[in-house]
C-alpha cells in the first residue's frame, strides 16, 4: 500500500540485474501501488533489457487499527491465497517492509521451508517513518527474518538483532 | 486539490510547506528541499506518526508547531536555521543484499 510501494520500490532501485524474475505481492484492495510498479518496471527495463516480473495479488490481512483477535482470522484468510501462491512461485528472496500483507506471505514461506519445499531468506526492512517502534509486522518479523533491517539508530538500540544500514530509502 | 495524483509540480513552486505529520508528506517536501514547517495535531494523529516529526525537528530539518501556536511560528522563524536533509541512500541496501544472497 501507498508509502510502503514507494519505499521498496526505493529499495528495489540500486538492485542489480540478477535480481530477476521479481514478483511484486500486493493487497486486493490497494488501488494505487499497481500504476506504480509498472513505471518503476518500464524505466528498470530501460538499463536491464531481460528484466521480468509479475503482479499477484491477495486479500489484505489487516485494516488500519483492526483488532488483535479479527486481525488473526483475516490474515488466516489471506493464507488461503498466499500459501499456493508462494509455493508456486518457490522465492529464494522474499524483501518486505512492513504492510500487512507481508505477513501471510512470509508465514506460508517459513511453512514451505518447515516442510522442507523451499527455503526462502527473509529480508525484512522497517520503514522509515519507524523511528522508536516496530510496526505490527515488524515485532512480528523481527523473530522470523533471516535479516532485520531498521533505519534509526534508536531502533538498533532496542532491537539489537536488527541490521542498521542508516537511511536507504 | 482533493486528491491529486501528485504534488511534485506545487511542491517545485513553493518557498514553503505547512504540512500536517504524515510521513510521506514531510518525506517529499524535504527531499525538494523546500523549508518545511510541521503542524502537530495530537488529538487527530496515532503516536506512530509522530514519532517522525518528532525526529526531524530533533534533528533541525523541520519546524514544528500545532494550530494554535501557527500564526506565531510563521511570524517568528527563521528558515535559516533549519539543516538540509541528505538523501537516503539504497545503494547501501543493495550492497548488503548482494552480500546476503552471495552475489558479490
Amino acid at each position: 500500500t501507498g508509502g510502503h510501494t514507494t519505499e521498496i520500490l526505493r529499495l528495489l532501485s540500486c538492485l542489480s540485474e540478477s535480481y530477476s524474475p521479481i514478483h511484486y505481492i500486493f493487497a486486493d484492495s490497494d488501488k494505487m501501488s499497481e500504476a506504480k510498479i509498472r513505471s518503476f518496471e518500464q524505466k528498470r527495463a530501460e538499463t536491464f533489457s531481460n528484466s521480468k516480473f509479475t503482479l499477484d495479488r491477495i486479500p489484505r490481512s489487516r485494516e488500519v487499527r483492526q483488532s488483535w483477535t479479527s486481525s488473526v482470522v483475516t490474515t488466516l484468510y489471506s493464507m488461503l491465497y498466499s500459501l499456493p501462491l508462494t509455493y508456486k512461485l518457490k522465492p529464494d528472496l522474499i524483501l518486505c517492509n512492513g504492510p500487512g500483507t507481508c505477513v501471510p506471505i512470509c508465514v506460508s514461506a517459513l511453512l514451505l521451508g518447515l516442510l522442507g519445499i523451499k527455503r526462502a531468506i527473509i529480508v525484512y526492512v522497517e520503514s522509515i517513518c519507524r523511528v522508536e517502534t516496530l510496526s505490527l509486522s515488524g515485532k512480528i518479523l523481527y523473530y522470523f527474518s533471516d535479516y532485520f533491517i531498521v533505519q534509526w539508530p534508536g531502533l538498533k538500540e532496542k532491537y539489537p538483532k536488527s541490521v542498521y544500514l542508516g537511511r536507504i530509502v | 486539490f482533493r486528491f491529486k495524483d501528485s504534488l511534485a509540480e506545487d511542491l517545485r513552486r513553493a518557498d514553503l510547506v505547512i504540512s500536517h505529520a504524515g510521513a510521506g508528506s514531510c518525506l517529499e517536501t524535504l527531499e525538494k528541499g523546500k523549508p518545511l514547517v510541521v503542524v502537530i495535531n495530537e488529538k487527530l494523529m496515532n503516536n506512530h506518526q509522530l514519532e517522525l516529526a518528532k525526529q526531524l525537528h530533533r534533528d533541525g530539518h523541520v519546524l514544528c508547531c500545532n494550530c494554535s501556536t501557527l500564526v506565531e511560528t510563521l511570524q517568528l522563524m527563521d528558515l535559516s536555521t533549519l539543516k538540509p536533509f541528505p538523501p537516503g541512500q539504497p545503494e547501501k541496501f543493495a550492497l548488503f543484499l548482494d552480500k546476503v544472497v552471495g552475489f558479490q
